[in-house]
């Protein structure tokens, strides 16, 4: 039976599938810190290359941070937008509430990024909370 | 506890506690004086206030830092402590220093305390951390170098692990870096520069090296990982580092009188600063998901995550904020220099010596591994009241930080220092009132020492 969910091979033991789950999580990351949108489009091809040909663990991770990565630019491009658009560029207050909500929303996605890395390296599925899809 | 020399560690921890309850404490009293500028006036002014919020700071983080060596040494070098009778004979030289020090900026004007200790024969005093008179620091040195003494004998005699050899080079380095507390060049430029040597070598440089390593040595007993696997990650993320550490003191010297490239190579190293702790991060919880055994001190653990989360996020991201020269140019000195300073303060180091408390201090007060349930519940209502108060500190001095840069010197009327401080007072009120919250916080964790003593205490269970 193919593992999923929170079993963790044993140690040097590489669970199937784990390569593709690592490099899902790293593309999730490298869109949010070093290429925007070019770690996305690799990412989706990754996804949709080996969606139906991948082992359960890999499918895992795949689904969870193409989920979460559409999120991430929701919740970073389109609410920017909106709140520059409602608040205005020359007021103080507006600017107050970009940074910080930019800081605080794209520091949490990166943190959620680490987990689902960490999980990958370790051979366990991981559901991102709000943003990934249900397992 | 394996060792009987480790228990020296008890009283150093016991001192860190005591002087993180003074250290929070003037920190409430300094911001209630942001928004009441005479409370407490002329008792305790402003600058003493801040003098004791940031001197006890340091010295109760080198009383974790010390009682964390002299815990974990013995362990990993499995040999008792070269020198027990000088680790206790040096606490209590130490401790009175400290107390004296603090003293002496309570009771009598700085100036005063300046003539009294013969500042004149040998000047080191006014500057912002350090500015404990010279024979105190004379006395930080002698405590320094008996420590390092007796902790290189020890690692010298036993087994040398890479846990044991970063800390003691992250700990000579703290020690070695010190020394330029007591150059102080008639230059200002010159003088400014070398003190980043102190302070910024210290807490973006040596310091991450002692983090590392007890970070290690915790996650190696919480999770029975293999020290192979841990021994790589530490190896990693101290390069890291060092690497963008050493050379990312670049970014305190854009505006001090150095020569230009130094806007590029702060800019660019500093940039890179977050990695060591992004590392941490994903180290951190790669070995927790790996984890052989489920340790009963489950606490710890806890404090171990957190420590990666918030040192990433305090160190790394706010300190990436405004850290690039351009943006710097606005914020340099603003209260988003406060925010971060609070947030990587808290996640990286107070943090990593509270975690190490909250693995060491059951065995050396006689359990086998770890405190009874109620006890680490409690501790672990400590460790959200203090973390998510302190998230909340850093949010309102972003908040101020940003809209003190925009008015005082964006804007195109720019506005007064003291006119814009009475705009953002709303921050400093709802910062104090978090502040409190993270004093709830810091008493619960007291507390924790003395309630379920009675009970048994928690049981090793294997992992799931």
């Amino acid at each position: 039976m193919p593992r999923l969910a929170h079993d963790s091979p044993a140690a040097g033991e590489v669970a199937p599938g784990q390569g593709l789950a690592v490099a899902a999580e790293a593309l999730y990351l490298v869109n949010l810190l070093l290429l925007p949108g070019v770690g996305f489009l690799v990412l989706l091809a990754l996804y949709l290359r080996n969606l139906r040909v991948a082992p359960p663990l890999a499918v895992c991770h795949l689904r969870q941070t193409l989920s979460a990565s559409l999120w991430a630019g929701a919740l970073l491009l389109v609410a920017n937008v909106m709140i520059l658009l409602l608040g205005g560029y020359h007021s103080p207050y507006t600017w107050m509430v970009v940074i910080i909500y930019f800081t605080t929303c794209h520091a949490t996605l990166v943190l959620l990024g680490v987990m689902g890395l960490a999980k990958a390296m370790a051979g366990q599925c991981f559901r991102f909370p709000l943003v990934g899809r249900p397992v | 506890m394996k060792y009987q020399s480790q228990a020296v560690a008890k009283p150093y921890f016991v001192a860190a506690i005591i002087l993180f309850v003074a250290q929070i404490l003037f920190g409430l009293i300094l911001g209630l004086q942001y928004v009441v500028g005479d409370f407490l006036f002329p008792e305790i002014p402003f600058n003493v206030a801040r003098m004791v919020h940031t001197n006890a700071l340091i010295v109760w983080l080198l009383f974790g830092f010390m009682g964390a060596t002299y815990y974990l040494v013995p362990e990993e070098a499995e040999t008792e402590l070269y020198a027990p009778w000088l680790a206790r004979l040096m606490f209590w030289i130490f401790l009175a220093a400290a107390g004296a020090t603090v003293a002496g900026y309570l009771l009598v004007p700085y100036a005063t305390l300046a003539e009294i200790t013969m500042n004149n024969l040998f000047p080191t005093m006014g500057r912002e951390f350090l500015e404990q008179p010279t024979i105190t620091k004379i006395g930080i040195v002698i405590v320094a170098l008996a420590f390092l003494f007796n902790v290189g004998m020890t690692v010298l005699k036993g087994r040398k692990t890479v846990v044991n050899l970063v800390l003691l080079l992250g700990l000579v380095g703290l020690a070695v870096f010190f020394l330029f507390s007591f150059y102080v060049p008639d230059n200002l430029v010159l003088d400014k520069f070398y003190w980043w040597w102190v302070v910024h070598l210290w807490v973006e440089g040596v310091w991450e090296l002692i983090l590392g390593a007890i970070l290690a040595f915790v996650l190696i007993k919480v999770t029975g990982v293999d020290r192979e696997v841990i021994e790589k990650w530490l190896y990693v993320i101290i390069a890291l580092a060092l690497v963008t550490g050493i050379i990312g003191t670049g970014h305190h010297f854009y505006w001090i009188g150095t020569p230009e490239y130094w806007q590029w190579w702060g800019s660019i190293f500093s940039a890179l600063e977050p990695l060591p702790f992004f590392m941490m991060t994903v180290f951190a919880f790669n070995m927790i998901n790996r984890r052989r055994r489920n340790h009963p001190n489950k606490v710890a653990t806890l404090w171990a995550m957190g420590t990666a989360v918030m040192a990433f996020l305090g160190a790394g991201v706010w300190g990436f904020m405004h850290t690039l020269s351009p943006i710097n140019y606005y914020t340099h000195g603003t209260q988003i220099t406060a925010a971060h300073g609070h947030m990587a303060f808290y996640g990286a180091y107070v943090m990593i010596v509270l975690t190490i408390i909250s693995y060491a201090m059951p065995t050396l007060r006689g359990r086998t591994a770890a405190n009874s349930n109620t006890s680490q519940v409690l501790e672990m209502w400590s460790f959200w009241l203090m973390t998510v108060s302190m998230v909340f500190i850093t949010l309102f001095l972003t908040g101020a930080g940003v809209l003190q840069a925009y008015l005082q010197r964006v804007s195109e009327a720019p506005e007064s220092f003291m006119v814009v401080q009475e705009k953002i007072a709303l921050f400093y009120w709802m910062r104090e009132v978090a502040g409190v919250v993270f004093l709830i916080g810091l008493v619960l964790y007291i507390l924790s020492f003395f309630i379920g003593n009675r009970e048994p205490e928690a049981v090793l269970e294997p992992a799931g």
